[in-house]
């Protein structure tokens, strides 16, 4: 057992590199911001550096990281093959056929991931039921598999028609392949995703073929380079469901990497919320050119079956569901042809930046209104970065005021209502629409640009309360901190509810469990850490969409099942058919290895009043004047200590507006707790 | 342009124009997360919010287009149906064809939405049945001349009066379907939907008041026709006419049916006129005009696709249909189940090639339209013998375009945000086994830019009886055709038992044809047609497509007169033979003017004898037969022959 008593968690995103330490003896938090490299590697080195810890004081270091994102959405992409039964290589170019850009005849959806000179086809068929209709052609196997040799390939999908229903197949075949290709990975999709429909379970295991040897090359130089510089421990690496990872899980499901960037906000905010008493929680991570809306319930975080990262190949592993929008404190407004406001979704981006930079852009952002408003100040980052005033000023005037006939306080107050309605209908749009209340709800705010916001869409939403942390900034990499090896699998079964027997399903599910346990013994998670939830896909006889139904153990019989399925589909869809028959569609096994979670230090309680550190005019809706408003240090506001809205509060890494009439109060965890009803 | 009530400050009119797009999303989401129909599910629907009037505030954004332009139609219908007598809690039915809907499967509730007392506006969600009664399962009887064949025919109903499920009413209609219980399903989840519409204006009107949102449905309206006013306006004055064609009427001598189009631009206005267009045919490839008004709103939308849809993108376009009675302006009880096959994607890419001209940028060569083959009888495999719907539409491949190659496997014009059914779901609920859904090489028309490629679908029926197939197509003579000098891609039409010696050309379009067991049917979807002169056509593009199989190595040099050697195929290795690439360049300039002219009739003799295959026939000689027997089809020769002189020849160069 080491003495070392450090968490580490870092999150590699597109532009920076955020760093979290946690010392589990003192229960207190380190933050580091670095700039990302194109070798994500050195910058997370860069930022253990900088925070100064000695890797071999750490005990877990858990990582998010965009590295698989960025390969799919790159396209740097080894040499991948793809081998199908005969007809069927082109599943995948096929896909359903639809686009996301229905109007414009001039945009695509992206190519497959495999181009088709690299798809291949045997003679061979099974059908629904898993009969074989015709037996594999082991000569030609044998003969592409001296191609694909011949061809350099490092990495194979083996895709067969309905192989979830009879995996034999695609097992001969690798075993053909691997006999000639020794080094190269295959994945075979009735180990990746057993689940009926060509399209998604092929694409899914395109994804992980393609992203298997750079993750797993990845994994391997993080992992000794960390090991070289003293870490022992292991490395934990997030994947989209919101789980943890070990490095030997990596290489086979890949895939599951390719949203891991985006999952650790949605984890961090569940646990802040959780924390402060909120079981249900919206988390919104606005930055600079776009905003991740999550949601969580009753303490479990909304995950979907159905994501991509490019639009027409889907992942259907189960994943965090973050609904992302094009409005960050970047985002543009302007004027259309036909004389209206929008805002977003393009956006200054890092560069230009918003014209208050003084970079060159001259086109308004968020940004600027928040800062010609006086809601943000002119310094940021503690002084090391200077606001221009006058440019975010001429930006507005020019490009909305005179068009609009509107002065600059107005127009710049016109943008922000413009960009906070648009994150309100998308808040709606998660929320709303899966039949949940916002009143209901505490709205995390997080991100650079969260907090000077998320007042304001609290009230828009008539969501009660809205909830700080202390670094949003580095929120995110807080959320690798926090999670639990998770495996997700599942099985097909399909049936009427009320002809299934009980003793069937529960064999199916103890063989899903013996699976899971054994991925968590390779794991090393101790039995006692180890925790096996069920649930049932089911929906109404002739329905397409399930909905997932925690279950208990054993199953003795389906009625409780069956009774919460009505129910959930009222409260997801508003109604619910009592006469209508119930279909079993899938049963799920979610396989946990606990990770002993670290105390956060309880914020020191200090006096109950805030001292302001400065007064600005600050400009809110409503009011014809600007109102003196007290600025506060975040760095100072202590546990207890509670002020009034209006009021600014600046910190390095964000800056929180309280509007008039709402009111802030510093929690024992730190948050800062808006109420704005 | 309709008066508005108070103008609505520049933001509020944005977030409720915002708000108006959530709602419809909304309800969306709710119409696929609980359908039934397959159908449905593969997105085959449209959600809208109209006024008072019934005019369109805003459409789903990933609506079908085939429903795009017709949705205020039947809301009008209803409250011409209903005066004085819309309650709050009511809901409406309607399908009806030739009320302003599209066909009898397309079915839409609509919900009047109440605001203190007044009503405001209805919320619509229409969505494609999988079956509507007629004669043959999946309502699509190719051989319908009327509509008493094809389906259940329902003008404007209550189903729902202030809140109390008419269940008579709702039992009358899902009865006539051949999957009540699923039909009923759908009623539930498109009925719900329009709930949720109603709830969000309720709560847009609580927190806007009521005055605010009548306002901003109109003035959302309003802000629609000024843009597409203003685009127009920037567009030159003038007129163009194009014509398309139908394959054929069975009634009449062979000869293709001519689609007119016309369209003039003066200042801010487009104007479209169908006139001249053929009288109506008989089979149920007609259009009412709900549906050709929707093709020339969906061909013309394609050109400005930033605008949004509602009735005031409609108020800036004048169609005329022509007389009623022709193939685009059929009455009741003319059959026009099948027009999405028929005349409405010739009145699409009619537009298309219109506004190509107007808009040489976003110019596109000819897309195909949707093709339905439909196998339904008895499930052998279980017990009971339930009966089987089997129901499939294919991707195709799209047009040219200035400067890019067609799209491969894209859902058709008919309506791109529809999906394919994947064929694992088919196979377990039809007994029919796919053989191939693929990629077909050569589909794609040649041209400077490639058409996409389309594909191959087939299968073969395992345990069933009493099974019959239909096929609702077109484009086995009115070829998907090339612009600028682009070729046409390739007939469709459909083969019983391919590579057995009773293969049988079944063509484009028939209906209840008996199959057994062990018989197995394949038919392809056509490529797009091609963009510009195909000699023009980089070399490396042709090598590229060869390498991946979307053009063959006899193809490439035929089309477009490069010659590539396979060297060593197995690691792609392939070379172009540039000497005698510019050879056959040359060759084929100075010939092919003259392969138009050549004696049909001896052409379809060779072909006959195999010394031609359909491709030198469609791309070289223009010359269309019955693709199974290789009978010369005269007429419509002349007419494909005229076309290409038009679309392609005039666009080549002289040759030197």
């Amino acid at each position: 057992m080491s003495t070392a008593s450090k968490r580490l968690a870092v999150d590699v995103g597109g532009t920076f590199t955020d760093l979290c330490l946690l010392d589990e003896a003192t229960g207190r938090i380190e933050i580091a911001k670095t700039p990302s490299t194109p070798d994500p590697i050195d910058g997370v080195l860069r930022g253990v550096a900088e925070l100064g810890v000695a890797l071999a004081d750490v005990a877990v270091f858990s990582h998010g990281t965009t590295v698989a994102t960025n390969a799919l959405l790159t396209r740097r992409l080894p040499r991948a093959a793809m081998v199908n039964t005969r007809g069927f290589r082109d599943v995948i170019e096929i896909r359903r056929g639809w686009k996301n850009e229905l109007w414009d005849a001039y945009r695509d959806v992206a190519p497959p991931y495999i181009r088709r000179r690299d798809r291949f086809e045997v003679r061979e068929r099974v059908d629904y039921a898993g009969q074989v209709l015709e037996p594999l052609d082991l000569a030609e196997a044998r003969a592409l598999a001296a191609k694909l040799r011949r061809r350099g390939v490092e990495s194979i999908a083996v895709c067969l028609m309905n192989a979830h229903a009879n995996p034999a197949h695609e097992r001969a075949l690798r075993e053909v392949l691997a006999a000639e290709l020794p080094d190269a990975r295959i994945s075979l999709s009735s180990e990746v995703l057993p689940e009926i429909f060509e399209h998604e379970r092929f694409s899914t295991t395109v994804g992980n073929a393609v992203l298997a040897p750079l993750v797993a090359d990845y994994v391997k130089r993080l992992e000794s380079r960390l090991r070289a510089d003293g870490y022992a421990g292991d490395l934990l690496i997030l994947h989209s469901g919101g789980g943890v990872m070990t490095p030997s899980s990596v290489e086979r499901l890949a895939v599951r990497l390719a949203s891991s960037g985006i999952a650790a906000g949605a984890i961090a905010s569940r646990h802040i919320a959780a924390e402060a008493g909120f079981p249900n929680a919206i988390g919104l991570d606005m930055g600079g050119t776009s905003t991740d809306i999550s949601l969580t319930y009753q303490g479990e975080t909304r995950v979907t079956k159905e994501w991509y990262v490019e639009f027409g190949y889907p992942i259907c592993f189960p994943s965090i569901e973050v609904l992302t929008i094009g409005a960050g404190g970047g985002s543009l407004a302007w004027i259309d042809d036909a004389g209206s406001l929008r805002n977003g979704p393009q956006s200054a981006g890092a560069d230009p930046g918003p014209a208050c930079y003084g970079r060159g852009g001259e086109a308004p952002t968020n940004t600027d209104a928040n800062l010609v408003l006086g809601r943000l100040g002119e310094q940021l980052i503690g002084g090391a970065m200077r606001l221009d005033r006058a440019a975010a000023q001429r930006a507005i005037e020019e490009r909305v005021a005179k068009p609009l006939g509107l002065d600059l306080r107005e127009a710049a107050s016109a943008m922000l209502r413009v960009a906070n309605a648009n994150m309100a209908d998308a808040v709606r749009l998660l929320s709303v629409r899966r039949g949940y209340d916002p009143r209901e709800f505490a709205l995390v705010v997080f991100g650079g640009a969260g907090p000077l916001h998320g007042a304001f869409l609290a009230r828009e939403l008539s969501i009660p309360t809205v909830l700080v942390p202390p670094h949003p900034g580095i929120t995110s990499a807080l959320g690798c901190l926090l999670v639990d090896i998770e495996h997700d699998l599942s099985t097909m079964l399909l049936g009427r509810a009320d002809e299934l027997a009980p003793d069937a399903l529960e064999t199916r599910f103890r063989a899903l469990e013996d699976e899971a346990r054994a991925l968590l013994d390779r794991e090393a998670v101790p039995p006692e850490q180890q925790a096996i939830r069920r649930s049932i896909d089911m929906r109404y006889a002739g329905q397409w969409r399930s909905l997932t139904i925690p279950v208990g153990r054993p199953i003795e019989s389906l009625d409780d099942a069956v009774a919460a399925f009505h129910a959930e589909h009222a409260r997801e869809h508003n109604y619910r058919r009592d006469a209508a028959p119930v279909e079993v569609y899938r049963l799920g096994v979610r396989a946990v290895g606990q990770v002993p979670k670290p105390g956060l230090a309880r914020a020191a309680r200090g006096a109950g009043r805030a001292e302001p550190v400065g007064e600005r005019p600050v400009w809110f809706d409503g009011f014809d004047r600007a109102l003196a408003t007290p600025i506060f240090a975040r760095a100072a506001l202590a546990a207890g200590a509670s002020f009034e809205g209006p009021a600014v509060v600046e910190q390095l890494d964000s800056t929180v507006v309280v509007p008039p009439g709402a009111h802030a109060r510093v929690d024992e965890w730190g948050n800062l707790r808006i109420r704005v009803s | 342009m309709q008066s508005s009530r108070e103008r609505l400050d520049p933001v509020t009119f944005e977030v409720l124009k915002n708000a108006f797009v959530t709602v419809v999303d909304q309800m969306a989401e709710q119409v696929l997360r609980t359908c039934h129909s397959f159908v449905l599910y593969a997105r085959d629907f449209s959600s809208a919010l109209c006024d008072a009037q019934g005019d369109t505030v805003m459409q789903g954004s990933m609506d079908i287009a085939v429903h795009v332009g017709t949705l205020h139609f039947t809301a009008k219908a209803v409250i011409d149906a209903f005066p004085g007598d819309v309650h709050p809690g009511d809901v409406f039915l309607v399908n009806d064809p030739y009320l302003g809907g599209t066909h009898f499967c397309d079915v839409r509730l609509i919900r009047p939405i109440f605001a203190e007392g007044e009503l405001i506006a209805f919320a619509q969600s229409n969505g494609h049945w999988a079956d509507v009664g007629g004669s043959v399962p999946g309502s699509f009887d190719v051989t319908a001349r009327e509509h008493f064949g094809e389906g259940l025919r329902i003008t404007p109903v209550r189903i729902c009066d202030r809140g109390r499920w008419l269940h008579d009413v709702v039992r009358l209609i899902v009865s006539n379907t051949r999957a009540p219980e699923g039909a009923e399903g759908d009623l539930h989840s498109q009925s719900e939907a329009t709930r949720v519409a109603d709830q969000e204006i309720g709560r847009l009107v609580a927190k806007y008041g009521r005055d605010t949102i009548v306002a901003a449905f109109a003035q959302v309206q309003d802000y629609v026709e000024r843009l597409t006013r203003q685009r127009i306006a920037a567009l030159p004055d003038g007129s163009w006419s194009t014509v398309d064609s139908l394959d054929q009427d069975p009634r009449l001598e062979e000869g293709l049916i001519p689609v007119h189009v016309r369209l003039t631009i003066e200042g801010d206005r487009m104007h479209f006129d169908l006139s001249g267009s053929h009288p109506a045919i008989g089979t149920f490839l007609n259009g009412s005009y709900g549906s050709s008004f929707s093709g020339v709103v969906t061909g013309t939308k394609m050109f400005f696709p930033d605008v949004p849809l509602n009735s005031g993108f409609y108020r800036a376009i004048d169609i005329d249909a022509g007389p009623v009675g022709s193939v685009v302006n059929a009455p009741w009880p003319v059959a026009v189940t099948g027009f999405c096959s028929g005349a409405y994607g010739k009145i699409v890419n009619a537009v298309f090639e219109l506004c190509g001209e107007v808009m040489p940028e976003r110019a596109i060569a000819c897309c195909p339209d949707i093709e339905y083959l439909l196998v339904g009888g008895r499930d052998a495999r279980l017990p009971g013998r339930p009966i089987f719907m089997w129901y499939d539409w294919m991707v195709a491949g799209w047009g040219g375009r200035n400067g890019k190659d067609g799209a491969n496997c894209t859902s058709s014009i008919f309506g791109v945000g529809e999906a394919v059914q994947p064929c694992e779901g088919q196979e377990r609920l039809a007994p029919i086994v796919t053989s191939e859904h693929a990629i077909l090489t050569d589909s794609g028309g040649p041209g400077r830019f490639r058409g996409g490629c389309g594909v191959v679908k087939g299968g073969t029926l395992t345990a069933a009886d009493a099974s019959v197939m239909s096929y609702c197509c077109d484009r086995a003579r009115s070829i998907t055709w090339g612009v600028r000098g682009g070729l046409p891609s390739i007939p469709h039409g459909a083969w019983l038992n391919p590579g057995r010696p009773d293969a049988r050309y079944m063509g484009a379009i028939f209906s209840n044809v008996p199959i057994r067991a062990g018989d197995s049917f394949s038919r392809p979807s056509a490529g797009g047609g091609g963009f510009g002169d195909p000699l023009e056509r980089a070399p490396d593009a042709v090598l590229e497509d060869v390498i991946d199989g979307y053009v063959s190595i006899e193809r490439a040099r035929k089309d477009y007169g490069v010659v590539v050697h396979a060297v060593d195929p197995d690691v792609d290795a392939f070379e172009i033979d540039l000497a005698a690439t510019a050879r056959e360049r040359a060759r084929i300039r100075a010939e092919r003017r003259g392969w138009l002219e050549e004696d049909p009739e001896e052409i379809a003799r060779r072909y006959r004898a195999g010394e031609l295959d359909v491709f030198d026939l469609v791309r070289h000689y223009g010359v269309i037969v019955d693709w199974g027997d290789g009978r010369l089809l005269k007429r419509s020769t002349e007419t494909f022959r005229a076309m290409l002189q038009r679309r392609a020849v005039a666009h080549w160069p002289t040759p030197a």
